[in-house]
């Protein structure tokens, strides 16, 4: 087994390369929409079942982010995009216990690769500045030099870091994981790993939480009255 | 039966999971082939601008999944929810209204009806003591006359009697007269004795 193996593109459409990994986002999405779509598809005033689980799972998400940004417009505003970072950095993270993951053809975990994270954190990093500027128009701008000029370029790479630190916090974790539970499984295949891929499970679930709790606090950061 | 085709199933997996696990223990020791390469280090190419744009219109596709399937029905779904229970409440409010209204009404005519029956038990005893005040003053008018009649008849009785009495002594005066005499007496005697005897008579009787 060769890590990285599958980060090559799996097939071309047109002229565009198709990557196993950008394969395996297309399942997890089609997942989470099937899911959604049988979740919501007959709305029940008395929420029963897949409806009932969903839908809990969609309000304790915003009723964590209302809880977390104080401002309750602006929770309502950034919570989906939050609960789309969540739910899709958990079943990538997920996606890699699946037994063939990194071995199938286009089955490799999208978090595992850097590209990934790194897009995630670019958006988180594109909404933290939409939040702030739509929040406080002109005024954000000032807080980059706040308190004073001088403190512009440290302003600067402590913006720089917030997305940086996202990327390679996530790539590392889940990385590593997979590295670890490869290994495991190479040197004692029976059992022995199992014990890593349930604390992959825990892993999996705390990294996609902390991945979205720090978006949500550049964001309430960002959207804050220390602006 | 449910719950026991979910029981065979587990049992199934279960059982299936032991043999591959077992299978890959003896394949991975046994013969001394390694079926299973040894992992290699590779890092991911950084920068791979192919994968950083699918990946970003992948997360918009999955944003905008969302926004129709999950979002926008539960939004919908709570507000209607939120229509509904604040609906009830109203309903609630406005029946406990209505029952407390009609809970005053019922007291309001409790009273009037308890108030009445004392109007009517109030009549009913006015009547009943005139009734009674009537039939008595009714009952000494009547004992009244009769014992003023009564008192009536025995006298005229009595005078009555008075006069017969005095008629038949005088009479018994003249017999008596007669005979003691023994003699015609004149018709003036006569009437002066009989006069002279009523009246010592009528003196000794009343």
């Amino acid at each position: 087994m060769i890590f990285g193996m599958w980060d090559s593109p799996f097939f071309d459409l047109g002229p565009i390369p198709v990557d196993h990994l950008v394969f395996t986002e297309w399942v997890i999405i089609a997942l989470i929409g099937i899911i959604a779509f049988t979740a919501t598809r007959n709305m029940q005033l008395v929420p029963r079942g897949l409806q009932n689980a969903f839908e809990a799972i969609i309000l304790w998400t915003y009723d964590f982010f209302t809880q977390l940004m104080d401002k309750e417009h602006v929770a309502k505003k950034w919570a989906p995009i939050l609960t789309a970072f969540f739910l899709f950095i958990l079943l990538s993270n997920y996606s890699g216990l699946i037994p063939g993951a990194a071995h199938v053809q286009g089955f490799q975990p999208p978090t595992s690769n850097w590209n990934v994270t790194m897009t995630l954190a670019l958006i988180t990093f594109c909404s933290v500045h939409v939040a702030g500027f739509s929040e406080h128009k002109g005024r954000y701008f000032k807080h980059f030099v706040s308190p004073g000029w001088a403190m512009l370029p440290l302003n600067l790479i402590e913006e720089i870091a917030h997305p940086l630190s996202l990327t390679v916090r996530l790539f590392g974790n889940i990385f590593g994981e997979e590295m670890v539970i490869a290994f495991l499984l190479f040197m004692a295949p029976f059992v022995i790993p199992s014990a890593i891929m349930g604390l992959s499970l825990l892993l999996g679930a705390i990294q996609a939480i902390v991945f979205t709790i720090l978006s949500a606090s550049y964001i309430a950061a960002a959207t804050g009255e220390g602006h | 039966m449910k719950r026991n085709k979910r029981f065979g199933l587990s049992v199934l997996f279960l059982t299936m999971v032991m043999i591959l696990g077992f299978a890959t223990f003896c394949m991975a020791s046994g013969t001394g082939t390694m079926p299973i390469e040894q992992p290699a280090g590779n890092t991911p190419e950084f920068g791979n601008l192919y994968v950083i744009g699918w990946s970003a219109v992948n997360f918009f596709i999955l944003l905008a999944l969302l926004y129709k399937f999950a979002y926008n029905p539960i939004n919908a779904m709570l507000e209607q929810r939120t229509a509904t229970i604040e609906g009830s409440l109203k309903h609630a409010e406005e029946v406990k209204v209505e029952v407390e209204q009609m809970r005053k009404e019922t007291q309001a005519n409790l009273a009037d009806s308890r108030k009445e029956a004392q109007d009517i038990v109030g009549r009913a005893t006015k009547a009943a003591e005139d009734a009674k005040t009537e039939i008595i003053a009714k009952a000494e008018e009547n004992a009244k006359n009769m014992k003023n009649k009564a008192t009536a008849e025995i006298q005229a009785a009595t005078e009555q009697a008075k006069i017969e009495l005095k008629d038949t002594a005088a009479t018994l005066a003249i017999m008596a007269a007669e005979k003691v005499l023994n003699r015609a007496i004149t018709e003036d005697d006569h009437k002066k004795m009989v006069k002279e005897f009523v009246n010592e008579a009528g003196d000794l009787l009343c």
